[in-house]
């Protein structure tokens, strides 16, 4: 039990007060002569049985009745929190909520998510805590925001459910820069989560710089976690995995391949009516479920001729978590594949113009624009994809214009020119050129991801057939995809937040290499970087919720959503949007499907000699997690008074007879 | 009665005048000096026939029944009761506890109210009276005699006897009924502090020897109601230990042990027969006496 009050528990003492007037009243007694002393004798002798018992009794009622007022006026809670406010109230209460998708699962037999669950069930108890300052950092952006007070929970539209995943570490990290920029004294920090692995990653580096850093705090920080864990085996989640758009002699379709997931593996037979929704026209397919998984590849869905473009749902029936019952898509028709390729000698840069140019997909259409760098002022840079850029690294202007294409995620490949200018790009600069003594092969690559992977039928790329003769070392931080003996980096990549910047360290020429000879690999590289780059600036996306910069959801229009959201959060809530003539589709990320949760020992592990409680909590309980009950003990005060003026009060003794 | 005009604290002679007109009566036959109102078991010379006898030579011829020898020719004499006076004793309990009094009164000065009271009707009609004060033993005996001078010597020592020491009632009680001539009235005025066993082998001794008995038990409204507030010490009158009591957790133990004590008195006062008057002393003494008094003349004629 703890108390809001707990400084009232000093004046317990008192409760010595009947005991102590017990005692002075013995002192303060009379002295009189006494003829009948042979009656007290014999009284004396007498056992004092009951009547012992009773002035005990009287002294234990009188003494139960103080300390049932003193620990009223002391407000005690009942909760399991232990030592919930041990130390009285806080100065700033921090609480970081987590608005994942997974929270929206409801409780057994309830309608209640557990994000409204513990919306509430942290406004009641915040509410009756009481504290200077509230402070909110919810899962999305993880802002702190100061509350007026605990019930703005309720109410606020930064506290409803979302289809982004949190960051825990995150929230720690903002909730930890806001106690040390506010000196908000003793704090108290209230984390409210389903403990999803994927929300909490607690394998990441960031929990133990956090522990330390919290542990640093002088004016003392206590942790307490509102856990929702439990979990529905039952739950299907849908998922889209590719949509197309596809032309065939017998008119247009699209494919829709699906992917549905159930929470627990169980072997028992789940039908499942998945229903399709194109621009409101509706079909159905039963699925029958068995395991945990299910894939539908490529699911075929007539489209008109006009339908070039448009968005669709896929939705199953309710159940435990509903927000993983909608998937959204978007299609379009292939867009253009842009590809500029800056040469400061265009003669040289053939065999690139034909990779870029020549499209695997007869339904998507290259096209290969060279220029120099003098001609880059006419470039429509917007409809650019891939950029190959074999001239001498740019200068801070155009440089400046390159990191703009590649924050809207265009691709670049750099070229090595002949005479390096000593200019770098995002920290990349060439160096000199090397010949090798003798044509050398590729030691290592990376056929596990980005350009030189494996094909779909995995089916390794010839990358090891590649003879380099010529190439020019790089300088700077970069991520080597193919290396040649001795670790020099052939094809790296630079680490960016959007798009994608490599750098090639020979050139197709057959002075340098046998790029453009054996072109497989110089075709299947700049081919995927081109349909990465198009894909990224293309007319339709699947964007996963959280994953796009809020600035650029501002201007966006809803189409379709099935959460409620601000027009500044659209790029957290799922839904079909618009973005100028682009369309948009919004959903949670694939991480949100792994319904691991972490086990207590690891969430024990992470708060590790940091004050930590934690209480697990079910969604849709009524049950307050903290009620003050002073009102009980208001009650044992008013009952022990009564049973103290009872056992006070004389008996009726039988009148004595006079003279016989 | 009342030396150099002063008055004596004890005696109210407005009361005495009113009680005057009541006997004393002895409930059994006593055997006094002289002739007086009281059964005597001899024969005697009163009016009263009690028996005709054979004549046996020697008998005065004066009281030979001329009327029965004409009738029957035998010699009867006829006989008739004797009147006689009587001894009264009075014995006075002067230990410390009947200096204990909650109201006006003590328990000794009511004593002597009764104690003078009885005296002075007994010397009235003209029995002898005397007194024996006792504490842990015997303090003053004066025997009984019938003048008012002696009567005068008995008020004296009444108004001098003074409560203190503890109480050996039951020897001194003893003691008595061997010392006094055999069938006197005894009077004991005391509290009675003493067990009720040991008392009913006295009062058995002092009927074993003809004696008649009166016990006026003498008690306070405060001992019999035990009525306090606050925790009391209670000091021993009689020089005992003293004991701390809270009153209200000891009360119902106090009175459990009263009762019983009073409930044994009175199955010693049934079995033995005696002239038992449990008296608190905020009665009137005066109608305690009338009731004595009047109780005994009811009682009157048995010899």
């Amino acid at each position: 039990m703890s108390f809001l009050q707990p400084m009232l528990l000093a004046a317990l003492p008192i409760i010595a007060l009947p005991i102590i007037i017990h005692l002075i009243n013995q002192r303060r007694y009379q002295t009189t002569r006494w003829a009948a002393m042979m009656f007290l004798l014999a009284a004396n002798r007498m056992s004092r049985g009951y009547a012992r018992i009773r002035q005990w009794l009287i002294l234990l009622f009188r003494t139960l009745a103080i300390a049932g007022l003193i620990f009223a006026i002391s407000r005690p809670l009942a909760s399991g929190w232990l030592g919930v406010t041990a130390g009285g109230r806080a100065d700033t209460t921090i609480i970081l909520l987590d608005r994942s998708p997974s929270m929206q699962q409801l409780g057994p037999g309830a309608v209640v998510s557990k994000l409204e669950t513990g919306r509430q069930q942290l406004a009641k108890t915040l509410e009756t805590l009481g504290s200077t300052r509230f402070v909110l950092i919810e899962s999305t952006k993880n802002i702190p925001r100061e509350l007026n007070a605990p019930e703005d929970l309720l109410n606020l539209p930064e506290t409803e459910p979302t289809s982004t995943s949190a960051d825990l570490p995150a929230m720690l990290q903002a909730a930890h820069s806001y106690i040390e920029a506010n000196q908000s004294g003793r704090t108290e920090i209230w984390i409210c989560s389903d403990l999803r692995e994927n929300d909490w990653n607690a394998e990441s580096s960031r929990w133990k710089s956090l522990r330390d850093s919290f542990l640093e705090f002088t004016q003392g920080v206590r942790f307490h976690l509102l856990a929702y864990p439990r979990a529905a085996p039952q739950n299907v989640a849908v998922r889209v995995t590719d949509v197309r758009r596809q032309q065939t002699s017998e008119g247009v379709e699209l494919l829709v391949s699906l992917h549905l997931t159930r929470e627990a593996d169980s072997d028992d037979r789940l039908a499942v009516p998945v229903q399709l929704e194109i621009d409101g026209a509706r079909s159905e397919i039963n699925v029958d479920m068995v395991g945990s998984q299910y894939e539908l590849k490529d699911y075929r869905i007539g489209l008109t001729e006009n339908q070039k473009r448009g968005w669709g749902r896929v939705s199953i029936p309710a159940d435990a978590n509903p927000a993983d019952n909608d998937f959204y898509f978007a299609f379009d028709e292939p867009p253009e594949r842009h590809t500029l390729i800056v040469a400061d000698d265009p003669t040289n840069v053939r065999p690139l113009q034909l990779t870029a140019s020549i499209s695997p997909d007869p339904q998507a259409k290259s096209i290969a624009t060279v220029v120099t760098e003098d001609q880059l002022g006419t470039v429509e840079w917007e409809q650019m994809a891939l950029v190959l850029w074999h001239a001498p690294l740019p200068d801070a202007a155009i440089a400046q214009q390159l990191t703009n294409f590649v924050s809207r995620g265009g691709r670049v490949v750099f070229f090595p020119p002949r005479s390096t200018s000593g200019r770098e790009f995002m920290g990349v600069a060439w160096q000199q050129w090397q010949k090798t003594p003798k044509e050398v092969g590729i030691e290592t690559w990376r056929s596990d991801q980005d350009l030189l992977e494996r094909t779909l039928s995995g089916t390794s790329l010839p990358v090891g057939e590649l003879l380099i003769r010529e190439y020019c070392e790089l300088s700077g931080e970069v991520t080597p995809l193919a290396e040649l003996p001795g670790g020099k980096p052939l094809l790296a990549r630079v680490t960016t937040d959007h798009g994608g910047v490599y750098f090639c360290a020979t050139t197709p020429a057959p002075s340098d290499s046998t790029l453009a000879t054996n072109g497989i690999v110089l075709y299947v590289a700049v081919q995927r970087a081109l349909a990465s780059g198009a894909e990224a600036l293309g007319n339709t996306r699947q964007l996963v919720a959280g994953e796009q910069p809020i600035e650029l959801a501002t201007t966006w229009e809803r189409l379709t959503s099935d959460e409620e959201g601000l027009s500044t959060e659209y790029a957290f809530h799922r839904g079909v949007y618009t973005a100028g003539d682009r369309l948009l589709a919004v959903n949670r990320s694939a991480e949100e499907e792994q319904a691991s949760l972490l086990a207590d020992e690891r969430v024990a592990g992470l708060f590790n000699g940091l004050d930590f409680a934690r209480v697990d909590d079910e969604a849709g309980t009524i049950n307050s997690l903290i009620e003050e009950i002073w009102r009980v003990f208001l009650a044992v005060m008013m009952v022990s008074m009564i049973v103290e003026a009872a056992l006070c009060l004389p008996r009726i003794r039988p009148t004595q007879g006079s003279a016989t | 009665m009342f030396p150099d005009g002063n008055r004596r604290e004890f005696l109210d002679p407005s009361a005495l005048s009113r009680l005057s007109g009541l006997p004393l009566f002895a409930r059994r036959p006593m055997m006094g000096s002289v002739s007086g109102r009281h059964p005597s078991p001899h024969r005697g010379a009163s009016v009263e026939f009690a028996e005709y006898r054979k004549y046996v030579p020697g008998d005065d011829l004066r009281r030979l029944d001329w009327r029965a020898y004409g009738r029957t020719d035998r010699f009867y004499v006829k006989e008739f009761e004797a009147d006689t006076n009587l001894r009264c004793c009075l014995v006075l309990d002067t230990s410390g506890s009947m200096d204990f009094g909650s109201g006006d009164i003590t328990k000794l000065q009511y004593a002597r109210k009764i104690a003078g009271a009885l005296s002075y009707l007994a010397v009235q009609q003209g029995d002898a009276i005397g007194l024996s004060c006792v504490a842990e033993n015997m303090i003053q005996n004066i025997p009984p005699r019938r003048n008012p001078a002696h009567l005068m010597h008995v008020f004296d020592t009444l108004e001098k006897a003074v409560p203190k020491d503890g109480t050996q009632l039951t020897s001194v009680l003893h003691e008595l009924a061997e010392t006094i001539r055999q069938r006197a009235l005894i009077v004991i005025i005391s509290d009675f502090f003493v067990e009720p066993a040991e008392l009913r082998s006295c009062f058995e001794h002092l009927q074993f020897r003809k004696h008649d008995v009166t016990a006026f038990h003498l008690l306070d409204p405060q001992e019999l109601g035990f009525e306090f507030r606050r925790p009391m010490r209670f000091l021993d009158m009689e020089g005992g230990p003293a004991i701390f009591a809270e009153p209200n957790e000891i009360a119902d133990r106090y009175h459990k042990a009263l009762q019983e004590y009073l409930e044994n008195f009175k199955q010693v006062v049934l079995q033995t027969g005696i002239d038992y008057h449990r008296t608190v002393i905020d009665e009137d003494y005066e109608k305690v006496l009338t009731q004595f008094l009047a109780g005994r003349t009811r009682a009157r004629g048995v010899r």
